[in-house]
């Protein structure tokens, strides 16, 4: 689905990602691990358009997708979330949710005086999809308040079901588990499977090697900005170069 | 009752101009600094129209296409700058419209303005009393409120508020933020330049001096103390505003004063913007979000 | 000929004085990454303040009133710190902006306020002049020259010989990696006002004795410094000795093709200009 092919990226001398090429075929799962620094995030930024590359390219169910911009990007189906959580601050849970959608009619002006019928039935649709998704991880009684009043925890649920929300083909998912108590990773991670269950394809950074061998069917391995390794969880962890690059920096 | 009237109708266009700018501002999070040159290019573009016999209803059409026209071709280059600026271009640009107002003899008989602007004739009715004038102000305004609310409460006024509050991620949610922002700022000009048409008629005469930075200052005053971001705020921040500046000029006060009155007024609403700022940078009409119990919070 | 020698003369001079006002404004964003919205008043008052103590009842004579004026510009420029930027230090920057717009009016107003809306001079203007090859230079302009050549190898000589120079360099790479580290950054972040300032002052005395004195002349410099400060590059202190170089000579040479009506307007152009085909910095596609 996804095929990135000799990315490379530098910024002012640090050569951020080198020469990188990873295939995620069609496995459901996809992790992508390595040390803090690594060029991970980097590389999401890459894919989803927020910066473009020095070198290489990336194509998404076989179009070339590289150097597009975030909101194109985006179009094609690939939603992503963000290392430190991006809600959005002064919006309700369920604002931040009915926003997610893509091309809904009432984003453009003229539907909002011609189409008004067809935008209300949206709307409502949306509404009952943003509920549904709002009490699978629990925050249904948190549906009007701003997204800055909740806790880390429950803004990182929010920004995955927001994604979920987009219906996208392919979600890019930064770290989710990090910075949160153990029985909200179980909530996530149980999200995710059961998400998985559905046909969603994802493709997750993560430190968190239990997450990555729960979650994942296949991994890949980054080290200063280069892909040392990939392959199943299980070879991955007993890998000695990738044990080398986690312990020697 | 001549001040009364007075003081509705000038209170009436300014809840335009102020509902304007909070588009711009208060929803889409864009630093326009320069909004005084739309209700500028509205109101000479009716002004000139009219005394030229082009009966109003055309007139103030043309007016708001142009304001429209020139918000559009600011926005193209200036709306990929970063907030800060983008203030500092917008500001330009108010001072620039300034400027051709003042150098253009040819067309704006510059320095010296315009006078005896007709009063608006619609559908072969003349406004020419206070009452109807305020009237058809009023309708105006009314008109505006609904139109504007009507696109803050859709989707689309959804989206301007997502890309306000963070810009990168409604992008990666798939927002054509540009596109969106350049919308906003149009819409937003429109209406600046339908209450500086409805000020250019009411007031009769017009000249580049009114249309600088204190009007820019006033209407954004307006805008923040009363609540940006609301669609109430501007409403009560023009009320408060308007009958706070139009009731000064009508203070009868000994000559040597009034020299010193209007730059004291003036310093007192920038004064006023600083404390707002710092105290209560929301205003006075706050955005909705509940807070309700904070045990909320609890990770399960 | 001699027509465009001078015009590229008073280009160069003009240019210095933007270069001042340039410095002052790209240090304050350097050092606490926002626009000063009210640099073009700091300008303005540094330029009256001279007026100030000249006139009766304070009467300094010339030397001492240089002195005393800078020093109370400096004063003013650590007081918009201390009592308007540094309680929004964290705030949001439209909430920033908006509060530096009402400084810059309420200091605008305060001049009018206290001096009316009348053209003044300073009265001591030199206008002696010297005819060199056919362009002529007044002992004024020469002055003009050399006092920006002083102000800048002083900046130079306090950035990157001092230890004060060193942290507000430190300061303004990451505000907060330097306040662990231990560097004193109010201090830093003070002596950067201290300097704006004496810059803004100097280019204000300078731009008042080469044209007058009025209280709207802030916004259209600060439109300028502006401009000048894009050329060079944000932060970049030398980037904006060139960029108000070039704004002088576009003004000037300009003039000679457009209407003199529009030459506050170059400079505007020119930044638009810049800002449609230059897409580093300024823009927003970024992390």
């Amino acid at each position: 689905m996804l095929e990135i092919k000799g990315i490379s990226k530098s910024f002012g001398g640090i050569q951020a990602v080198s020469d990188c090429t990873l295939d995620l075929k069609d496995y459901a799962i996809t992790g992508l691990i390595g040390p803090n620094g690594s060029g991970k995030t980097t590389l999401f930024n890459l894919i989803t358009g927020s910066i473009p590359p020095d070198k290489g390219e990336i194509y998404f169910e076989g179009v070339r997708i590289d150097g597009q911009l975030s909101h194109e990007v985006a179009s094609r189906g690939i939603i992503r979330t963000f290392q430190f959580t991006r809600i959005f601050p002064k919006m309700t849970v369920l604002e931040n949710m009915l926003l997610a959608p893509q091309h809904q009619t009432g984003e453009a002006l003229w539907p909002l005086w011609v189409k008004r019928k067809r935008i209300q039935k949206e709307e409502k649709e949306n509404l009952r999809r943003a509920l549904q998704f709002i009490e699978m991880v629990g925050l249904l009684h948190l549906k009007d308040q701003f997204a800055e009043n909740l806790s880390y925890g429950q803004q990182k649920l929010l920004e995955l079901v927001r994604a979920l929300m987009v219906e996208p083909k392919m979600i890019l998912l930064d770290e989710p588990t990090a910075g949160i108590n153990p029985s909200l990773i179980r909530k996530m991670m149980a999200m995710i499977l059961k998400m998985r269950e559905s046909g969603k394809v994802f493709f997750i950074i993560e430190h968190n090697m239990d997450v990555i061998i729960e979650l994942c069917d296949w991994v890949f391995v980054l080290d200063n900005g280069e892909k040392i390794a990939e392959g199943r969880p299980k070879e991955i962890q007993n890998n000695p170069r990738v044990i080398e690059a986690y312990l020697g920096v | 009752m001549d001040l009364f009237l007075h003081l509705c109708i000038m209170i009436a266009i300014y809840i335009i101009f102020a509902l304007s700018l909070n588009l711009e501002v208060g929803y889409t999070g864009l630093f326009n600094f320069g909004h005084v040159a739309f209700f500028g290019i509205g109101a000479y573009t009716s002004a000139l129209l009219t005394l030229h016999r082009v009966p109003f209803e055309l007139s103030l059409l043309l007016a708001l296409a142009m304001a429209c026209l020139w918000g559009f071709l600011l926005s193209l280059p200036s709306l990929r700058l970063r907030g800060d600026y983008f203030g500092i271009a917008t500001l330009g640009f108010g001072e620039i419209i300034r400027m051709v107002f003042q150098n253009e003899v040819w067309l704006t008989k510059g320095p010296m303005g315009l006078p005896g602007i007709p009063k608006p004739t619609l559908f072969s009715y003349r406004f020419a009393t206070l009452h109807l004038y305020l009237s058809l102000v009023l309708a105006f305004t009314i008109l505006t409120f609904l139109i504007l609310r009507v696109i803050l409460r859709s989707p689309f006024g959804r989206v301007l508020k997502a890309i306000r509050e963070d810009e990168i991620a409604a992008a990666t949610l798939g927002k054509n933020v540009l596109r969106f922002r350049i919308k906003s700022f149009v819409i937003g000009s429109l209406f600046a330049g339908l209450a500086g048409a409805l000020w250019a008629h009411y007031t009769t005469f017009i000249s580049p001096g009114d249309f600088t930075l204190l009007e820019t200052i006033l209407v954004l005053l307006i805008v923040v103390l009363g609540g940006k971001g609301t669609e109430w705020g501007p409403v009560l921040g023009a009320i408060v505003l308007i009958f706070f500046q139009e009731s000064l000029r009508f203070l009868r006060l000994p000559a040597e004063w009034t020299r010193h009155l209007a730059p004291l007024q003036q310093m007192i609403f920038g004064g006023l913007l600083i404390l707002l700022m710092i105290f209560r940078p929301e205003g006075l009409i706050r955005e909705k979000g509940k807070i309700l119990n904070a045990g909320d919070k609890g990770d399960q | 000929m001699p027509f465009l020698f001078q015009s590229i003369l008073n280009g160069v001079l003009a240019g210095c004085i933007y270069a001042l006002f340039a410095m002052g404004l790209t240090l304050i964003y350097g050092v606490l990454n926002f626009v000063n919205f009210a640099h073009g008043e700091l300008i303005m008052w540094g330029a009256y303040f001279l007026y100030l103590v000249m006139e009766k009842p304070i009467s300094l004579p010339l030397p001492f009133a240089l002195a005393f004026s800078l020093f109370l510009t400096a004063l003013l420029g650590t007081g918009m710190d201390r009592f308007v930027f540094r309680p929004l230090r964290h705030a949001n920057p439209l909430t920033l902006l908006i509060a530096a717009l009402g400084l810059s009016f309420l200091l605008r107003n305060g001049a009018q306020f206290f001096w009316g809306a009348e053209i003044r001079t300073y009265g001591f203007e030199i206008k002696r002049g010297f005819r060199f090859l056919e362009i002529s230079i007044t002992l004024n302009q020469i002055m003009i020259i050399f006092v920006t050549v002083v102000c800048i190898s002083f900046v130079y000589l306090l950035f990157h010989r001092s230890r004060l120079g060193k942290s507000m360099r430190a300061v303004s790479d990451n505000l907060e990696l330097a306040r662990v580290v231990g560097i004193d950054s109010k201090r830093a972040i003070r002596f950067a006002w201290v300097i704006a300032s004496i810059l803004a002052g100097v280019g204000g005395i300078l731009l008042a004795l080469d044209t007058n004195l009025q209280p709207g002349m802030g916004l259209i410099n600060l439109v300028k410094a502006f401009a000048a400060t894009l050329l060079g590059g944000p932060g970049n202190l030398w980037g904006a000795l060139w960029g108000g170089i070039l704004i002088g000579l576009a003004e000037n040479l300009g003039v000679l093709v457009i209407s003199p009506g529009y030459k506050d307007a170059i400079a505007f152009g020119i930044m638009v200009f810049m800002l449609l085909i230059r897409p580093s910095v300024l823009f927003r596609r970024q992390e």
